[in-house]
């Protein structure tokens, strides 16, 4: 690890994984529920009925816990494998 | 390798890896620039609290109706279908930016960016409540006091107030905002426009009262990537070296050159007014967010002590060697060329959009049925999607180069603005007419109102092949 990354403050961190995840997901919102609607989804997958703001918003929460779950990986992947 | 490994380990087990940060307190300017800025203020914030409360032929003029899978925009409808539009004008923000961060570098964030607008008006806020900059250091070195408390209270309170608004405003770009206003003065939101009022609250209160300068250090992408789009023909923000070296203060009626002394009176004004607390005398960084303001402080330094104004000023990094800045370069002009193709592209585009869809769905569960007098038949659902602001009534027919049958219902079909049109179609056809398992068909959907509203799509006729 170069001592840029060592350095970054914890802040830093937590935005790195919190703010790209935030912008992609946005993103990935936008495009899915573009092609698709959330109602049909929904009722085609037999979860019951929900309306359209609660589908885009459920939505956005979901892409953005997996992006940032990849961001997190990012980071922890960076960290050396060898921790003496 | 490994002792740096070490090291992080035991760092990040102290937990000492959070930012020291120091507040940022902007002292107030006056000048050409801040004049400037309060105006973009002024508009930007302006459309943004107005916009969503204007009327339009019946409907919000601006409403980006999520529920309902469409957005108007004045006279425009705008489907899922039209998402190209949406692609193709990020595509014309992006290349603005490029073009304006090429020839004046950082113009956005200075001006236009939501997190300078915004903090602009929680400062002002800040400003009317506890009082400029020297007043604010004091106020928060002061043990809390009853005074104390009270003004923070206050600040926090026009601000969290100034911040719902906001978040409303927000939602009532996607919901139409009559509705919502009806709906909170009852408190009967729904739960997902009640949180993302409070999310979008919660964010400017958060980015414009607490983060400031550091969402654009730590969180601007833009921020990171703008100086990939600098040359050295690139309006910059540069104190000028050779003319204020060296510093220090002195009398006003002293000559300074007497003393030895540049034209920089160090009274560190340009520091005190900076948004993101940076020293512009120490060249240019990557926090200055180009927002001109110790410009305008320096200038009125230099007014009151008589010496030539624009000891820092906008130039160019050719200026300050000395050489020629060229404002029409070869990078400004292709991003200005491919700009103004794709803008015309999209306005041409948007103006010959016709406002009518025709969608051909085949049956799903068989290919093709054979009829009791033997004929072959196959069932369609035709979606006539209406685009357009008023009613129409179309007229459907059918082509084929082989000889059909079309059922229908009706021939006509009335849909109003706005809505989508399913209807049944079942095409007949002798089976020694067709010539392969699978043949095209035309349907042409056209508007007895306005002619040219005229779509033809095309469709399948599948069955079986005779010998």
């Amino acid at each position: 690890m170069d001592k840029a990354t060592q350095d970054t403050p914890m802040i830093q961190k937590v935005i790195a994984v919190l703010w790209p995840s935030f912008l992609t997901s946005g993103v990935a919102t936008i495009l899915f529920f573009t092609a698709f609607d959330p109602q049909l989804i929904v009722s085609v997958s037999g979860y019951g009925e929900i309306t359209r703001l609660g589908g885009y918003t459920i939505g956005f929460f979901l892409f953005w816990m997996l992006t940032s779950i990849s961001c997190l990986l990012t980071c922890y992947f960076q960290r050396p494998c060898d921790p003496k | 390798m490994n002792e740096n490994a070490q090291t992080a380990q035991e760092t990040d087990d102290n937990g000492s890896f959070y930012a020291k940060h120091k507040k940022v307190y902007p002292r107030q300017v006056h000048g050409l620039f801040a004049s400037l800025r309060v105006t973009g203020v002024l508009v930007l914030l302006g459309l943004y609290y107005i916009v969503p409360w204007l009327q339009w032929d019946g409907h919000q003029a601006v409403l980006f109706d999520l529920p309902d899978r469409k957005f108007y925009i004045f006279d425009l409808i705008f489907w899922p279908q039209d998402f190209f539009y949406l692609a193709v004008l990020l595509i014309i923000a992006g290349l603005s930016l490029f073009f304006f961060t090429a020839l004046a570098g950082r113009l956005w964030c200075g001006y236009a960016c939501p997190q300078t607008v915004w903090t602009e008006v929680f400062l002002w806020i800040e400003r009317k409540v506890e009082g400029d900059r020297n007043k604010q250091i004091k106020l928060d070195k002061a043990p809390m006091s009853r005074f104390k408390f009270s003004r923070k209270f206050l600040k926090h309170f026009i601000w969290i107030t100034f911040s719902a608004w906001t978040g409303f405003t927000f939602v009532g770009y996607f919901t139409p905002i009559l509705d919502l206003g009806v709906a909170l003065y009852d408190l009967a939101l729904g739960p997902w426009e009640w949180f993302w009022i409070v999310f979008y609250s919660f964010a400017t209160y958060g980015n414009a009262g607490w983060m400031r300068e550091q969402v654009c250090i730590y969180m601007c992408p833009y921020a990171r990537f703008q100086s990939a789009m600098f040359d050295k023909d690139t309006l910059i923000i540069s104190y000028d070296n050779e003319r204020g070296e060296p510093r220090g203060s002195r009398k006003k009626k002293i000559d300074p050159k007497e003393k030895g002394l540049g034209d920089c009176v160090d009274c560190t004004l340009c520091v005190q007014v900076c948004p993101t607390g940076i020293d512009i005398r120490d060249g240019l960084q990557y926090q200055c967010i180009g927002c001109a303001a110790c410009i305008d402080v320096c200038n009125e330094v230099m007014d009151k002590m008589g010496y030539e104004r624009n000891l820092v000023k906008y130039t160019t990094e050719n200026a300050i060697e000395g050489k020629k800045s060229h404002l029409l370069r070869p990078r400004v002009i292709i991003y200005l060329v491919i700009l103004l193709a794709i803008t015309a592209a999209l306005i041409y585009s948007m103006a010959t959009r016709i406002p009518l869809e025709l969608d051909i769905i085949r049956d799903r569960n068989a290919l093709y049925r054979t009829t009791s007098e033997g004929m072959i038949e196959n069932i369609y659902t035709l979606k006539i999607s209406n685009m357009d602001r008023i009613e129409h009534t179309y007229n459907i027919t059918f082509d084929s180069d082989f000889t059909i049958k079309p059922i229908l219902r009706k021939t006509q079909v009335t849909v109003a603005s706005g809505k989508v049109a399913n209807l049944s179609a079942r095409i007949q056809a002798d089976p020694l007419d067709l010539k392969s398992i699978s043949q095209d068909i035309h349907i042409t959907v056209k508007s007895l109102k306005n002619e040219s509203l005229t779509v033809t799509e095309k469709g399948v006729f599948l069955g079986p092949v005779s010998r």
